[in-house]
């Protein structure tokens, strides 16, 4: 009850708050804009990892239960042991956020919570039921271990998942409201008369939904892979070293097999923003923002090259693998020249003696680069390397036994080829035709590439069957300089969550609310990106030293859940 | 163990440090908060030019489409060898300046529509106050040849008007106030892009008979927040309906106008 209390105690303040009279109000030193910027970018960095990691953490229990190995099972353990800690984190960042805006923004708040107010109820109360099913799940892990009881277990962890997807939608109501109110809500509607199903159903309310979800999937096996490699530096013995590259490993997967389909659901989201508010589109594309892509495609390039560095250094581990190493150059070529061209920047805010300096408001040659005809086929050749980079390091140590194994592995290369010649043909074709024709052309790319990562994985399985291992991965063989790799995913993927953040909400500029409330307040000016990469870097820096100490907590509240290789029905593959 | 925390440390500042150092590397640009813009009678070329550049980059919204080469023509760079703006703007009407076609362009853009081009501009002298569109000629004069705004140019502000244009607090709305519909119309420039009674452009839907398709309070809605609409086979000109008519007109003129249209069964 005393929760119960305190909650009722926070609303009456923050309700107390919100009904001054003040707009806005101050926050030493750095300002109200920053506070609240650090608060809602540490909070949101939590969150996504609360809601990442029961993902797996319920696949991995899964993989235990039903295939039988019991690495898996520890595995998911120690994910869910990180997130007790977490979890609290999230909380205390999302009630400073709270009180940040309650104070700072006080009628934007009022605004806000008079449409919103039962949702935010509801918001409040799944927490108790998440907090609980949390601890039910953590805690009758070893007394829900078999039979049954096991897969009562897991559905625990399920109904953790919908909780926390619920929670996150929610929420992202709030802001996708703020982005894309209703369109027949203007400044001068009462906020109260606004139906709340009318307000939460926005034209981008569920693009964000879609892509928070995947992203939260990437985000949480980035930051156990870094909590893995951290394990590994640390190891004092060979088995523990084991232990946490494969953990490594398997939290390295997860993040980039999701990071694949996440421009996807990003394209998804810009083509409702477009259709939406076209000068809104405009503004996040070509208008002031238009560096910032530069930048993330700068980061997107990290990320690939990284993760790909990273299964490379793996085959290293892995016998008979080293067939396959003659071929990483090439994969690396196709990587970095694609990184080139969707870095190629094209629509760009110039002014008048930087337009007459460049002849035009193209360059004249790389111009032709920075289309998107040009970048969806960059960007889809570098998923069809990773993937294939994937492949390989799979078919490491097994030698195919099945009689159709040529045969197969043809009509996979085919595949790879019909793919890659479809991605291809649309990107040039798309040079000759009108802009609406263009966009549909990316649609064609993407199942191209959907399809051939689908039916080669497929084939894949197929191809294995009874395949004769060529030695057992030797898990914790990896040079330091793989997990330095992890590390480097793990940065990059925050940061890249706080740019796309700085984007989603930057790009409605001086206003609260789109077109409905106004920010009159001394930082109404959305800042340039320097000044954002600052803020960003110190969120990043801020949420990592929580997340190192949370796993240091971690460490001292039990010892290590790793069990030797050999305990379980490992198979000679990691995977 | 310290020295692998030392490396770790160092690893992930030294990615934020990269990152940190490559955004800050690039053109700064900030967005600002529109400003009204206020221009005395002593206003120098060089503040109309300094104005005029402002309200292109900002609030006017031109480089929306003028300078991406696909939209609409340039302006600040050469336009199919005939040079930037200030250079062709005399050429471009017979018996013309380059001032007077410039002012019309912004008053009346489907007049002047370049070939190969949509007309897709909106009024801009119902978008912008008079110094700002002013402004914007001084600017664009100044790219390529001679500017010849003054501050003569610029009407002088009615008195008891406020800077904002006819829609601010306290103006007697388009018009002078008046409720003729016919005379909000013209003052609104709606015929500029929607045909009634066999005058006006084709752009836009024509509004002869809009009042068997739309309601009063259709119609009311579409005046007031353009976007709460699309007609069909219009989509693609969605958002170019200026969004500034609700607050140009004070309620009878309002009311008057809707009135008008919804009879056009």
């Amino acid at each position: 009850m005393s929760d119960v209390s305190l909650m009722s105690d926070v609303l009456l303040l923050v309700q107390a708050a919100a009904d001054t009279t003040r707009a806005y109000g101050e926050f030493p030193v750095i300002g109200a804009r920053a506070a609240v910027w650090i608060a809602a970018e540490v909070h949101l960095m939590f969150a996504a990892f609360v809601l990442g990691v029961p993902m797996f953490a319920v696949v991995t229990e899964a993989i235990g239960i039903f295939g039988g190995d019991e690495r898996y099972d520890r595995l998911s353990k120690e994910f869910t042991r990180l997130l007790l800690v977490a979890y609290s984190a999230t909380a205390i960042w999302g009630t400073v956020l709270l009180f940040f805006l309650a104070t700072l923004y006080p009628r934007f708040f009022a605004y806000l919570f008079a449409i919103f107010r039962y949702s935010a109820w509801v918001y409040a109360g799944l927490f108790f039921f998440e907090s609980f099913t949390l601890y039910l799940y953590y805690y009758g892990w070893d007394r829900w271990k078999k039979g049954r009881a096991k897969v009562g277990h897991w559905t625990l962890g399920i109904l953790l998942n919908v909780w926390g997807t619920i929670v996150m939608f929610i929420a992202n109501s709030w802001l996708t409201y703020m982005m894309s109110p209703p369109r027949d809500i203007g400044p001068t509607t009462d906020p109260t008369t606004i139906r709340l199903w009318h307000a939460i159903a926005n034209a981008t309310w569920m693009p964000i939904n879609v892509h928070r979800l995947i992203a939260n999937v990437v985000f949480g096996g980035a930051i156990v892979g870094a909590y893995a490699s951290y394990r590994f530096l640390a190891a004092r013995t060979d088995e523990e070293r084991a232990h946490y590259d494969w953990m490594g490993y398997v939290g390295n997967f997860i993040a980039i097999s999701a990071l694949i389909v996440l421009p996807f659901a990003g394209y998804w989201l810009g083509r409702e923003i477009y259709q939406y508010d076209q000068s809104m589109g405009i503004t996040m594309m070509g208008g002031f923002m238009s560096w910032l892509w530069v930048i993330q495609a700068f980061l997107i390039a990290v990320l690939f090259l990284t993760g790909n560095y990273y299964l490379w250094i793996g085959m290293g581990r892995i016998p008979g693998a080293e067939r396959f190493r003659p071929y990483t150059k090439w994969l690396l070529l196709v990587l970095v020249l694609g990184a080139i061209v969707w870095g190629t920047p094209h629509t760009m805010i110039a002014d008048s003696k930087e337009l007459a300096a460049m002849g035009g408001s193209h360059h004249p040659f790389l111009g032709a680069l920075g289309v998107m005809s040009a970048k969806n086929t960059a960007v889809n050749l570098m998923i069809l390397t990773t993937f294939l980079s994937f492949l390989m390091y799979r078919r490491g140590n097994i030698r195919l036994v099945v009689p159709w194994a040529r045969a197969g592995t043809l009509i996979q290369a085919a595949m790879f080829a019909v793919a890659a010649g479809v991605v291809l043909f649309y990107g040039i074709r798309g040079y000759f035709v009108d802009a609406i024709v263009r966009i549909g052309f990316s649609v064609y790319q993407v199942l191209a590439v959907l399809a051939c990562i689908a039916g080669v994985t497929v084939i894949d399985i197929l191809l294995g069957r009874g395949a004769q291992s060529l030695g057992a991965i030797q898990w914790g063989k990896m040079p330091p300089r793989s997990q330095y790799a992890l590390f480097i995913l793990a940065v990059t993927f925050t940061w890249l969550m706080g740019l796309m953040g700085f984007a989603r909400s930057g790009v409605r500029q001086y206003w609260h609310v789109w077109q409905v409330m106004q920010d009159t307040s001394k930082y109404a000016a959305t800042p340039a990106l320097g000044y954002a990469s600052k803020m960003i870097s110190l969120c990043v820096l801020i949420f990592l030293s929580l997340v190192a100490f949370v796993f240091w907590l971690g460490g001292l509240a039990e010892k290590s859940t790793f069990v030797s290789a050999g305990e379980g029905k490992a198979r000679h593959v990691g995977h | 163990m310290w020295v692998t925390n030392l490396k770790i440390v160092g690893v992930v500042l030294g990615v934020l440090s990269l990152y940190t150092l490559i955004a800050n590397k690039i053109p700064q640009v900030q967005s600002e908060v529109p400003q009204a813009l206020t221009l005395g009678a002593n206003v120098t070329p060089e503040q109309l030019l300094a104005a005029g550049e402002k309200v292109f980059n900002g609030i006017g919204g031109c480089t929306t489409c003028h300078g991406l080469g696909t939209r609409a023509p340039n302006l600040l760079t050469d336009e199919k060898g005939t040079g930037p703006i200030g250079a062709r703007c005399g050429k471009r009407e017979p018996g013309k300046t380059c001032k007077q076609y410039l002012f019309e362009s912004l008053d009346n853009p489907t007049a002047y529509v370049v070939a190969g081009y949509q007309p897709i501009m909106p009024v801009m002298t119902k978008q912008l106050s008079p110094e700002q569109v002013w402004a914007v000629i001084a600017f664009l004069e100044s790219q390529g040849g001679t500017v010849d705004v003054t501050a003569s140019d610029i009407p002088a502000p009615t008195p008891g008007a406020s800077p904002g244009g006819p829609g601010a607090p306290g103006s007697p709305g388009l018009a002078g106030g008046s409720t003729d519909p016919k005379a909000i119309i013209q003052a609104a420039g709606c015929l500029a892009c929607h045909k009634l009674d066999g005058q006006g452009q084709m752009i836009a839907p024509d509004l002869t008979h809009v009042g068997s398709r739309r309601s009063a309070e259709s119609i009311r809605k579409k005046i007031l927040d353009p976007a709460s609409s699309i007609a069909k086979g219009y989509e693609k000109l969605a958002g170019i309906m200026p969004k500034t008519f609700g607050s140009m007109m004070n309620a009878s003129q309002l009311e008057a106008l809707v009135g008008y249209l919804a009879a056009h069964q």
